[in-house]
């Protein structure tokens, strides 16, 4: 079995790509990753994607960024899995570099969503859950995530604006992160004063729809960061089903298993990737990978440990939340987003002497969790 | 909504049929084919107590596409008196106060329809008692 | 020939719906006069989710459960406003029951299609065809905006089920006569939203017509008269025509008080006199007689003579006057929104 090594990677600015289509977004996002490295032959394309059929008529991602590429003839597919797409893009490239029957590969994340209409979008997004079972009753994506938070707050006594401290560190780290969508910081006070989308999560405690695409080549060959564990869980697909909905069971098994893989203490880690599309998942993530005790997660975050300069910096970049959330890009920015801070080239987000990272990417809530654990090869 | 899908599934959708584990005893709503507690295939139709108890609830503002014109919309978490957990819209919530821990029974209104000329889609929803 | 039947049919269960909002008259004449009201108080109106089905249902539910679920062989819903022009409510709620070996099907006759369907009903159990049907009468009615109406086309949904006597039925229907001629007091065309009328027309020759002629039909057949009745219930298009038709016949104003709701209802079309008697069963005593009379713009009038024999069974029945009570009010923006009323 080979190691996995990251050997470059690209990425495109988070926003409104008014002008550019969803192939041109991963074609942009390939060719930023692919710079420097023309001598490099790469064996296998994975695209991690959500909503391309649904929104922008195109399936068959595949063989259109190879063929894209100029790259006809190589080995090429699209891996779905909702909003973890991206994580579940880059864990298919790890395992087929691990497997030792592929050098190189080229793994792109992309969503091209702004092309698409706010309510059909949100009917996209629930596509997430049961066509059969939830969508029928009218639920979108963000409803659901709104039933866990009420559901959250009123069994651990939490009020609202302790959640929302995460969008306001989202929007902190933002504001300096060149690839981010918005960079503007935000107060308590003006996520409080955002209108709620579905009780209780806000317009500004709600990560946006974004055009993204970032890319990663992947290698067998010694680079600077190493990819030292990929893992992938799954919980119930409805949050209904679920003995104990507060518990992102999906997200603890693969954080568990990644550990272990990977020999590391999670105390050890010095910064995270999560899933922040909204607060409540935040939270949720960061206490089932036990960063935070049940029912903490907010005071935790209040108190300054996530901050970019606090014990655990998370969402380095912004996140979900204000890097933006180009659904099947999202988990592949994580890792470019790790793989800057391990070769510090993260700028004034640098998280200082960082070594090792975690990224964490959900698709649904919780329903599919991406875990991966990065290190800086010394 | 999908015409036929909806008709495949109309039963459950006005009824609550769900299902019951002959081995184990264990209940599910929507239906399953393989028991998550026993790993059993022996399963039968079970219908679900039309009455039940809100464990979580949100206003929606933005629905999506299909229920636009219904907007804004009352969802909730029930824990329906067997201990089954299902999602659906609170009936006639506009006057209503919702809290976790109030008392709802289920009915049955319009969950959307395909315009002026397509499909009505009937469906359980609840009421608050 | 006269069209009359000796009925021998029992009501197992009754129940009624009517939607939880309210329209004031007022708001309706502040949005097209400017100031006043309309002949009634109040009508009640369907919320965005409700339809002649969803309430149809909901009726029923109160009937079949008072009824304990018997084994149906008839679903027959009277309803001029049917949430498809083709494709039936009764094939609908059979589903929705459980019932599929069964007559599933839907009547239209303005007003009263609710009674319509009692009376099918009614005959097939008579004769032995069936043993148990249910009888539903449901409307979400339209006025025309700015038409007078708009002040009194309501939403509501009656529901009874029929069976063979049994000892512990809670009333018989024991007779009924029907009077039709063609009257164009009302109508509605192929595709039309709103329904047409004449004015002033829809009374006597109408409404005063029709319903006189089917009761004075139903005397002659019976035997019985006015002073015979401890109710008497008589389609109600608004507060004063039931009263009025009442007097014109000879009933005392105590025996037709406890069925009038027009005032704060409305008129709910084929639901309205089968509304009406869940009221007056709610309050009925064993030994009572019940004379019923829908009327029908097209025209014609349905009557019935009903016995009351015992009480209804069910601890968790709620009578109908206490349910009224929980409304809430909307304004007519809100009642526009709901209605489809606005063009989008």
């Amino acid at each position: 079995m080979s190691k996995v090594y990251i050997k470059s990677a690209g990425l495109i600015p988070v926003g409104e790509h008014w002008n550019k289509s969803l192939t041109d977004l991963m074609v942009e996002a390939s060719l930023n990753a692919l710079k420097g490295q023309d001598g490099v032959k790469i064996d296998r394309i994975v695209v991690g994607n959500m909503m391309s059929g649904y929104l922008n008529n195109q399936e068959h991602l595949g063989a259109l960024l190879a063929s894209a590429l100029g790259m006809k003839g190589i080995e090429a597919l699209k891996v779905e899995a909702a909003c973890g797409s991206g994580g579940m893009a880059v864990h298919e490239g790890y395992i087929s570099v691990k497997s030792g029957d592929y050098e190189n590969v080229l793994v792109v994340g992309v969503e091209k969503m702004k092309d698409a209409d706010t309510q059909v979008l949100t009917k996209a997004l629930a596509m997430a859950e049961s066509a059969d079972f939830t969508q029928v009753v009218g639920a979108s994506f963000i409803s659901l995530n709104a039933l866990l938070m009420r559901m959250y707050m009123n069994k651990y006594n939490v009020q609202e604006e302790f959640l929302d401290y995460f969008p306001v560190i989202a929007h902190k780290n933002a504001v300096t992160a060149a690839h981010s969508q918005f960079k503007k910081a935000f107060t308590l006070e003006d996520v409080k004063r955002s209108p709620y989308l579905a009780e209780p999560i806000r317009l500004l405690s709600s990560a946006p729809s974004s055009d993204g695409a970032a890319a990663l080549l992947l290698s067998s060959k010694p680079s600077d960061v190493e990819i030292l564990a990929s893992e992938v869980s799954t919980n119930e697909l409805m949050i209904s089903q679920r003995e104990n909905p507060l518990k992102f069971e999906a997200t603890e098994k693969a954080f568990k298993k990644a550990v272990e893989k990977a020999e590391i203490n999670p105390s050890s880690v010095d910064f995270l990737e999560i899933h922040d599309a909204f607060p409540i998942v935040a939270a949720l993530s960061l206490e089932a990978m036990g960063y935070s005790a049940e029912g903490r997660a907010g005071f935790d975050a209040a108190n300054g440990k996530y901050n970019l300069d606090g014990d655990l910096p998370i969402l380095t970049f912004g996140g979900l939340k204000a890097r933006g959330h180009p659904v099947g890009g999202t988990g592949v920015y994580q890792i470019v987003e790790a793989y800057m801070q391990l070769t510090g080239t993260a700028g004034k987000n640098q998280v200082q002497g960082a070594k090792l990272g975690v990224t964490q990417n959900v698709g649904g809530v919780d329903t599919t969790s991406v875990v991966h654990i990065l290190r800086k090869v010394s | 909504m999908i015409p036929i899908a909806y008709w495949r599934n109309r039963k459950l959708y006005t009824r609550l049929i769900g299902s019951r584990c002959k081995r184990c005893g264990a209940e599910y709503y929507p239906p399953v084919k393989v028991c998550k507690k026993c790993g059993s295939v022996d399963l039968e139709e079970k219908e679900m107590p039309k009455t039940g108890t809100i464990i979580s609830y949100t206003k929606l503002t933005e629905p999506p596409v299909d229920f636009k014109d219904y907007s804004p919309i009352y969802l909730a978490m029930i824990r329906l008196d067997n201990g089954v957990t299902v999602l659906g819209q609170i009936a006639d919530a506009e006057s209503e106060e919702i809290r976790i821990g109030m008392r709802v029974m289920a009915t049955i209104r319009k969950w959307t329809e395909d315009g002026q000329n397509g499909i009505i889609y009937y469906g359980y929803k609840f009421k608050i008692i | 020939m006269l069209y009359s039947m000796r009925l021998n049919s029992a009501i197992l269960g009754y129940g009624a719906y009517v939607p939880k909002y309210r329209i004031s008259t007022e708001e309706i004449a502040r949005m097209w006069a400017g100031e006043g009201s309309g002949p009634n108080r109040m009508k009640a109106v369907a919320s965005y989710d409700e339809d002649a089905l969803t309430m149809a249902y909901e009726a029923a539910s109160i009937a079949m459960k008072m009824a304990n679920y018997p084994e149906i062989q008839a679903i027959l819903v009277g309803s001029e406003s049917k949430p498809y022009a083709v494709k039936p409510m009764g094939s609908i709620l059979s589903d929705i029951f459980g019932f599929n070996k069964i007559l599933g099907v839907d009547l239209e006759f303005a007003c009263k299609g609710g009674t319509e369907a009692v009376q099918m009903i009614s005959g097939m159990i008579t004769s032995g065809v069936i043993k148990y049907g249910l009888a539903i009468g449901s409307d979400t009615a339209q006025g025309r905006p700015a038409d007078d109406l708009e002040y009194t086309a309501a939403s509501g949904a009656g529901a009874v089920v029929l069976g063979q006597p049994n000892g512990k039925e809670i009333a018989r229907i024991t007779h009924s006569v029907t009077y039709v001629t063609d009257t164009p007091d009302f109508w509605r065309r192929p595709k039309e939203h709103y329904p047409m009328h004449l004015g002033r027309f829809t009374g006597e020759p109408a409404y005063f017509t029709h319903i006189m002629s089917s009761v004075k039909l139903l005397f002659e057949e019976t035997g019985f008269k006015p002073s015979d009745f401890n109710y008497a219930i008589f389609h109600q298009p608004n507060p004063r025509f039931p009263v009025e038709v009442g007097k014109r016949l000879g009933f005392k104003e105590e025996q037709l008080k406890p069925g009038l709701l027009n005032d704060e209802l409305g008129n709910s079309y084929s639901a309205n006199t089968l509304v009406a008697l869940s009221a007056v069963l709610d309050v009925s005593k064993i030994g009572d007689r019940i004379l019923l009379a829908s009327f029908g713009s097209g025209a014609g009038s349905d009557s019935f003579v009903i016995e009351v024999t015992s009480k209804a069974d069910d601890d968790d029945y709620i009578p109908l006057r206490e349910r009224l009570k929980n409304y809430v009010e909307i304004d007519y923006a809100t009642y526009s929104k709901w209605r489809n009323k606005i063009i989008r």
